[in-house]
C-alpha cells in the first residue's frame, strides 16, 4: 500500500457557474510529511483543499484524488473524513444549538464508527487544550458561535488534534492571526507531526513556515502547481514575490 | 357497531344525554350545531385558509368517538412519557375516557382542581357555566361584523360534538411551578373532539402541558381541540400544546387566552405529528401590563402539512406580546404560518413582536409565511419579520467534513435553527423530549 495523499492531474470547476479553477494539479504528500502550498490570491489553493474534502459546490472534471492508493472522488465528505481526511476551514461555520464539545464527540464517534467513552474523549480534549494553551470554557460554547476569528482558527486545530486525521489540509489557518496565536496554532500542528500524519498547509504568506518547517513547498498559480522545492523556496518567494514564478509558469519549465 | 352516518342534531342530543350534561350545555351544543349545519367548510378561497386545503378531510365520514365505559390501560407511549416528564400530577385520556388522574394532595388542599370536564360539570357547575365557551366560542366568527363565517365551522363542530376534556382551576394566590401534564391518547379511525378549560385566579401561577399521542400510523382520523385559558389579574400560566399524532390524523386546534391586568402567559405550541394539522393560537391582552409569550415549533416530513395562525390582540394599553415561531420542513412537506398583530384604538404603549423563520431541508419542501400588522394606536412599538431559507450547503459541508453523516449534520442544523425557541423552554425534561423528537424526525 502506498502511504500518501495523491492529487493526480486534477481538473475542477465551480458547479454553478462552470468557471474552471483547477487545470491539472499534480501533488503527492507522503504520510509523515508536511507540505506547503503557496501562491497568490486566486491561484486555486483553497479550492484545492475544499475539493479534497468533498465540497459539493465544485465539480471534478478530470483527474483523481487518492488516499493511500484508493480513489475518494466518489465519496461523500463524511466518508472521506472516515478515510482519515480533515480540512481545517478558512471560515468555520457558526452553529448555535450544539456545544463545541458535544459536536466534537459526535464527530469522533462518527469517524471511529463506535461509541467513545467520556473518559477517552476528555483525555483527548485535555491534551489538545494543553498544547493549545486553552481553557475549558471553549467547550461549552456553541460551535463557533460568536467565536473571534482567532478562536475559530484555534478551534479548528483543536478539532484536528482530537480527531487525529491521517491527512490534514489547513486552509489559510494562519491568515488573520497575530504572532502569538500563530505560534499556538503551529504548536498544535507540530504536536501532530509524526510517521502517521501528513499535512497540506495552504498559505499565502511565508510567516507560518517559520514555525512549521515544511518538508516541501509547492507554488500554485492559475490552477496548477508551477514549481516545487524545499523550505528555501518559501524564503525565495518572500523575498522576490510571485512575479518570477509567473515567468516560470509562462515559459512552462 | 360503529356508526358512519352523517352528523345530525339527534346525535348532538344523544351525546349530551350520554354524558349526563346540564341543560345549559345542551343548549350551547345545539346552538353550535345550528351554526355548523348552515355553514360551508373553509376553502383556500377563505383568506385564513389560503394555503391549506381541507376538502379531503373526512369530517363527516367517521364514527364519532364516545366514551365506552370499558376500563383501559395506560398506553405504553404515555407510560414512556410519564417516566421521563417529571410531572407534579397528570391525567391520561384514552379516546374519550379518562383512565388515570393524579393530583398531589398538597395542591388539592390548596384548592387546585384538575379533573375531567364532565366530572367538573357535576362538581363545580357554577365555575363551568361561568367560564366554558368564554374564550373559545364559534360565535366569535359569525355575526354582522364577520365576512368569513366559515371560520366558525370547525369550532362549531368541536362545540357541538366534543366528548371529553380537562378542567384546571387554580385559586387566588396559589402557585406551583412543577408541571401538570395531560395526555390524550387517540386510537384513530374516528372523529374525536375535546376541550380544555384553564382558569387561573388572581396572582396564581400554574404550569400545564397537554400532549396528543396516537399509534404512528392510523386510518383517516379527525381530531378537534379547543383550549380556553382565563387569566385573572396578575395570574401567570405556562402552557404547552404538544401534538405528535400519527400519520393519518387531521388535527385542528384552536386556543384563546384572555389576559387581565398584569397577567402573564408563556405559551408553546409544538406540531410535529399528523398528516395535516392546523393550530390557531390567540392571546387577548385585555388588561394593562399583561404579557403573552407565544412560542411555536414545527417540523414536517413526507407529505405532511402544518398550518399555524397566531393573533396578538392588544385591547389594553401598556401590554406586551412576543411571538416566535420556528419551523423546518423536509421531503415534500409543507408549512404555513400566518400571524397578525392587532392593536386596538387606545392601546398605547403596546410592545408587540412577531417573528417566523423557516428552514427547508429539501428542494421540494415549501414554507409560506404571512406576517401582518393592523395598528390602531399611534404610540406603539411593533415589529414583525419572517424568513424562509434552505439549509446552507456550506454549513452541511462543514459538519459532514468532520465525519458526521448527512442526517446527523441536518439534525444539528435543525436544532441550531430552533435553538432560540428551545432555550426559552425552561422545563428541562420537556425540552429534551422535543429535541429527541427532532432527532427522530430527521432520521426517518
Amino acid at each position: 500500500m502506498v502511504n500518501q495523499l495523491e492529487i493526480r492531474n486534477l481538473h475542477a470547476k465551480i458547479a454553478d457557474s462552470g468557471e474552471v479553477i483547477l487545470k491539472g494539479v499534480n501533488l503527492v504528500v507522503p504520510k509523515g510529511q508536511i507540505h506547503a502550498v503557496m501562491g497568490p490570491n486566486g491561484a486555486g489553493k483553497s479550492t484545492l483543499g475544499k475539493i479534497i474534502a468533498g465540497d459539493p459546490s465544485y465539480e471534478v472534471t478530470a483527474g483523481d484524488i487518492l488516499v493511500d492508493g484508493e480513489s475518494i472522488l466518489e465519496l461523500e465528505p463524511d466518508e472521506r473524513a472516515r478515510k482519515g481526511l480533515f480540512l481545517a476551514f478558512q471560515y468555520p461555520v457558526e452553529v448555535p444549538g450544539v456545544s463545541n464539545a458535544n459536536f466534537l464527540r459526535l464527530a469522533l464517534q462518527a469517524k471511529k464508527g463506535e461509541e467513545v467513552s467520556m473518559m477517552e474523549f476528555y483525555d483527548r480534549l485535555q491534551r489538545a487544550l494543553k498544547t493549545l494553551d486553552w481553557d475549558e470554557s471553549i467547550l461549552t460554547r456553541y460551535l463557533n458561535d460568536g467565536f473571534s476569528g482567532g478562536e475559530k482558527k484555534r478551534n479548528e486545530i483543536m478539532h484536528m488534534m482530537v480527531l487525529e486525521p491521517t491527512y490534514a489540509i489547513l486552509d489559510e489557518t494562519d491568515s488573520g492571526l497575530d504572532i502569538d496565536a500563530l505560534k499556538v496554532v503551529a504548536k498544535g500542528v507540530n504536536a501532530m507531526r509524526g510517521p502517521n500524519f501528513g499535512a497540506l498547509l495552504i498559505t499565502h504568506y511565508q510567516r507560518i513556515l517559520n514555525y512549521i518547517v515544511p518538508d516541501a513547498v509547492h507554488v500554485m498559480m492559475d490552477g496548477r502547481i508551477v514549481t516545487s522545492g524545499g523550505p528555501e523556496l518559501a524564503l525565495q518567494l518572500e523575498e522576490r514575490g510571485y512575479e518570477w514564478v509567473k515567468e516560470l509558469a509562462v515559459t512552462g519549465s | 357497531m360503529e356508526r358512519t352516518a352523517a352528523l345530525s342534531r339527534d346525535q348532538v342530543i344523544e351525546v349530551s344525554a350520554k354524558l349526563g350534561e346540564p341543560r345549559w350545555l345542551l343548549q350551547k351544543r345545539l346552538a353550535a350545531w345550528e351554526t355548523f349545519a348552515k355553514l360551508p367548510y373553509p376553502t383556500p378561497r377563505t383568506e385564513e385558509w389560503k394555503y391549506t386545503d381541507i376538502t379531503e378531510v373526512p369530517f363527516e365520514e367517521l364514527p364519532l368517538e364516545l366514551p365506552t365505559g370499558k376500563p383501559k390501560a395506560i398506553p405504553q407511549a404515555v407510560r414512556d412519557r410519564l417516566a421521563q416528564a417529571q410531572l407534579a400530577g397528570y391525567a391520561v385520556f384514552v379516546g374519550a375516557e379518562l383512565v388515570h388522574l393524579e393530583l398531589p394532595e398538597e395542591l388539592r388542599q390548596q384548592g387546585v382542581i384538575l379533573t375531567s370536564l364532565h366530572q367538573a360539570l357535576a362538581q363545580y357547575p357554577d365555575l363551568l357555566e361561568a367560564h366554558l365557551f368564554k374564550a373559545v366560542n364559534w360565535a366569535d366568527w359569525v355575526g354582522p361584523q364577520q365576512n368569513r363565517p366559515e371560520n366558525a365551522k370547525i369550532p362549531a363542530l368541536n362545540a357541538a360534538f366534543f366528548t371529553h376534556g380537562v378542567f384546571l382551576y387554580v385559586p387566588k394566590n396559589v402557585a406551583f411551578s412543577k408541571p401538570l401534564g395531560v395526555f390524550k391518547y387517540l386510537e384513530g379511525g374516528q372523529l374525536s373532539g375535546s376541550r380544555t378549560l384553564i382558569v387561573a385566579e388572581a396572582h396564581s401561577q400554574a404550569v400545564y402541558i397537554e400532549e396528543y399521542l396516537s399509534p404512528s400510523q392510523v386510518p383517516p382520523s379527525v381530531n378537534t381541540s379547543a383550549t380556553e385559558i382565563v387569566l385573572a389579574d396578575g395570574a401567570k400560566v405556562r402552557h404547552a400544546h404538544i401534538q405528535l399524532l400519527g400519520r393519518g390524523f387531521y388535527h385542528f386546534h384552536r386556543q384563546r387566552a384572555l389576559l387581565q391586568r398584569d397577567a402573564t402567559l408563556n405559551d408553546l405550541v409544538v406540531n410535529m405529528g399528523s398528516s395535516l394539522s392546523r393550530a390557531e393560537v390567540q392571546s387577548e391582552m385585555l388588561g394593562p401590563g399583561s404579557f403573552s409569550e407565544m412560542l411555536g415549533l414545527y417540523f414536517t416530513s413526507g407529505t405532511e402539512h402544518v398550518d399555524h395562525y397566531t393573533l396578538q390582540h392588544h385591547v389594553a394599553d401598556h401590554a406586551h406580546s412576543d411571538v416566535l415561531y420556528k419551523g423546518a420542513a423536509k421531503d415534500q412537506s409543507r408549512t404555513v404560518y400566518a400571524g397578525l398583530i392587532k392593536v386596538a384604538q387606545g392601546a398605547q404603549k403596546t410592545d408587540a413582536y412577531q417573528t417566523n423563520r423557516n428552514l427547508l431541508l429539501s428542494a421540494e419542501a415549501r414554507a409560506d409565511s404571512v406576517p401582518q400588522l393592523e395598528i390602531g394606536a399611534n404610540d406603539v412599538r411593533c415589529s414583525h419579520g419572517s424568513s424562509t431559507a434552505p439549509v446552507a450547503p456550506e454549513e452541511l459541508f462543514y459538519l459532514m467534513s468532520r465525519g458526521l453523516p448527512r442526517h446527523m449534520a441536518q439534525q444539528i442544523l435543525v436544532k441550531g435553527h430552533m435553538t432560540d425557541v428551545l432555550t426559552r423552554i425552561p422545563i428541562e425534561p420537556l425540552r429534551q423530549y422535543i429535541e429527541s423528537i427532532i432527532e427522530e424526525k430527521v432520521r426517518i
